[in-house]
């Protein structure tokens, strides 16, 4: 039998880890939601984001929530520059276009990223030094507290983005109905380029916020972009809320689940949560058929 | 552990008298002859394939040292040429494969040399084993294959896991008594070699008395290592000993930093071996050991040789030692230059059957080898090394060479580090 204090530890950290698959996922989550398109090359991303984090840190000595803001204007405006030159000319050529793109643009990056830092994990820690914290019988990483918290403040701050400004209303209306939103004279062409750009910087945001905690290599893209799949099928396609719930619910069964069934079944867990919810409520916790927030 | 560097005379005296027989056979034959037997032809050549990139690159270039010093060191010997076709394998088996293909296919090799780790030497055995040809590997303590496998070609002069548990216990024992830790705690990775090492530490040490509190499963390239921590911290696990990667040790480490907790001993196999280990966590990487084979601070077999060709060779900085691989790689090279020897031949069958009845004394101690290439049990030293000050150094056994120091314990709580 498992103990209470370590299934309360457990489930803490479950949490903690959770708010980062939860902002790993968002971007995927706003694109896949108003765009249609799959990202595939998101992991990737957000593996460019962490490397953006690591040369700040390593080489000027950039505090990593700098590094974060930096990675993430890094992969906004490369995002912007995606669709802009790219996408934008594929896009109504069929489903497949896109995702060929994309698949292509991941191996592209993971080939350069291996090319530029080698094929080795970088696992410098650059994290926040600081002392753990202790919530009963509990003990909290400091850093994984504090990437949690910037977790949520970025969540809440996309959330409110999309509530409340013109942009956001113009994303939420393109997405629910591209042609109407042209005749009420939305610029959708732009939108869909400011979407991508937001997908990819909050990628970008996501892989410094991984750097603190965890060892980056060229190849972390395709594990990240699953854990980023799992969790956007949990909470619902373009679904802020959902991602971040989904992303809670992943974190907190893989911690929990592997007290239990020993830490080999982590990914099956995660996995099969993934697939019970594809097939009992396949548009996820919080999505409804029409996407969007 | 070996105690001299001389050489074996009355062992030196029946190799050249078996040399005199092998010279009418092998020549028949046409083979190739080796030793001081009054000499043959040609050129000895030996593939090998090292990671010089991919994630075992911190070490590839340590191996290369040991390697090419192993080949300088056979050239002086032998009466032969020694040429060592070396390529990198980019730590991925396939390309094991494809290179020691590539290099067979255009050269006439004679012996194949291993890689680093269980994954990429056994790609190379396996290779040598459908070929036909001697393999001598380090740096992969995995027993299975050679159980299983069933294996002609290929040896191991490196310690094994049950090795690997006996320096453990060993180490153990260099604590007093009345201050001995006993709750052993096991971090298993769910690999063939991850489930044996486990299950020797369990075994060998619940035999000595110890209480293995703690055995938990993860998976191999995990990074979050939390809810082992937690389940170590709640179990009062004391020692801790696993096998991880390189990359994974170091998150473990760090995230035990973060997480508040150490145990009292650490022994990481293979993940503390390279010097990333020191170059991602400083001080923090301090205090934790591993068995990668050689270590310096051994004493005898030839140790004395290498570390004065280390220096003339690559030199050393002021408090610099030489790294584990070097040794471990160079021991590979004694292994191979004494089975050549022994066999007084290149012949594949005449080597095998040197590897198989000969003792060989290298680096890492005196020993012989079971039939089907694993070291015979209990005899070469698996010394356990520990980081300290920015270098690997020899705490078990007790020996007293440059670089051997006493068993730092226990591991102070991190606010006091």
């Amino acid at each position: 039998m498992v103990a209470s204090d370590l299934v309360f530890q457990s489930l803490l950290n479950g949490i903690l880890l959770g708010g980062i698959y939860a902002v790993a996922a968002l971007g995927l989550s706003l694109v896949f939601g108003i765009m249609d398109i799959v990202n595939l090359a998101h992991g990737h991303m957000l593996m460019v984001g962490a490397y953006v984090a690591i040369l700040l840190f390593g080489v000027l000595g950039v505090t990593p929530i700098i590094g974060m803001v930096v990675a993430f204007l890094v992969l906004f405006v490369l995002g912007m520059a995606l669709q802009r030159f790219l996408l934008e000319r594929v896009v109504g050529e069929g489903l497949e276009q896109p995702i060929i793109v994309l698949f292509g643009l991941a191996l592209m990056l993971q080939s350069i990223g291996r090319i530029l830092v080698g094929s080795e994990s970088q696992a410098t820690e650059i994290g926040i030094p600081g002392e753990a914290i202790a919530v009963g019988t509990a003990t909290l990483s400091f850093p994984r507290v504090v990437t949690f918290v910037i977790s949520v403040v970025l969540i809440l701050g996309t959330w409110a983005f999309l509530k409340y400004t013109t942009t956001g209303l113009a994303i939420r209306a393109t997405a629910q109905n591209s042609s109407a939103a042209q005749y009420m004279g939305i610029d959708t062409d732009n939108i869909y380029v400011i979407t991508l750009g937001l997908g990819t910087g909050l990628a970008g945001a996501a892989g410094a916020l991984l750097s603190m905690l965890f060892p980056i290599d060229p190849f972390v893209g395709w594990s990240y972009l699953l854990k980023a799949f799992a969790v956007v099928v949990l909470g619902g396609v373009g679904s802020v809320a959902g991602t971040l719930v989904g992303g809670l619910i992943l974190g907190v069964s893989e911690n929990v689940g592997v007290l239990y069934l020993g830490g080999g079944f982590r990914d099956i867990i995660s996995f099969t949560i993934f697939l019970l919810v594809l097939l009992v409520r396949p548009h996820g916790l919080f999505g409804s058929s029409g996407g969007g927030e | 552990m070996v105690d001299s560097d001389v050489p074996q005379s009355r062992r030196r005296y029946l190799k050249t008298l078996g040399a005199v027989g092998a010279v009418g056979t092998s020549g028949l034959a046409g083979c190739t002859l080796i030793g001081g037997s009054g000499g043959g032809e040609g050129t000895v050549t030996i593939a090998a394939t090292v990671p010089e990139t991919g994630q075992f690159s911190s070490l590839g270039n340590a191996v290369k040292q040991g390697y090419e010093l192993g080949v300088q060191t056979m050239n002086e010997e032998l009466d032969q040429d020694v040429e060592l076709i070396m390529q990198d394998d980019e730590s991925d088996a396939e390309v094991v494969r494809q290179n020691l293909n590539q290099i067979t296919s255009d050269n006439q090799v004679d012996m194949i040399w291993g890689s680093f780790s269980s994954l990429l030497v056994t790609a190379g055995s396996a290779f040598a084993e459908n070929q036909g040809l001697p393999f001598i590997g380090a740096f992969f303590a995995f027993e299975g294959p050679h159980r299983n496998e069933g294996y002609e070609w290929t040896y191991s002069p490196f310690p094994k896991s049950r090795d690997v548990a006996r320096s453990t216990r060993g180490l153990l024992e260099l604590i007093p008594e009345e201050e001995r830790p006993t709750n052993v705690g096991l971090w298993e990775p769910n690999s063939g070699w991850g489930n044996e090492q486990a299950q020797y530490w369990e075994d060998t040490l619940s035999s000595a008395g110890y209480d293995v509190v703690m055995r938990e499963t993860f998976s191999l390239g995990s990074q979050d290592f939390s809810s082992l921590i937690s389940q170590s911290e709640s179990a009062n696990v004391e020692v801790l000993l696993s096998t991880p990667t390189p990359p994974g040790g170091i998150t473990a480490i760090n995230q035990m930093q973060s997480n508040n907790w150490s145990p009292d001993i650490v022994k990481f196999v293979r993940a503390a071996d390279p010097t990333a280990w020191w170059s991602a966590l400083g001080e923090k990487g301090a205090y934790a050991c591993m068995c990668p084979g050689w270590v310096p601070g051994l004493t005898g077999g030839g140790n004395d040789t290498l570390r004065t060709m280390y220096e003339e060779e690559y030199g050393l900085e002021e408090g610099q030692l030489i790294r584990s691989p070097v040794g471990g790689a160079y021991n590979v090279a004694q292994t191979a230059m004494q089975a050549l020897q022994g066999a007084d031949s290149t012949d594949p069958g005449d080597v095998q059957s040197a590897l198989r009845s000969e003792e060989f004394e290298t680096v890492i101690g005196t020993f012989s080898f079971e039939d089907n290439g694993l070291p015979a049990e209990g005899e070469l030293t698996a010394p356990t090394g520990q980081w300290w000050e920015g270098n690997q150094h020899t705490v078990y056994p007790d020996v007293d060479g440059p670089g051997a120091i006493d068993f730092q314990y226990p591991i102070p709580d991190w606010s006091e580090r």
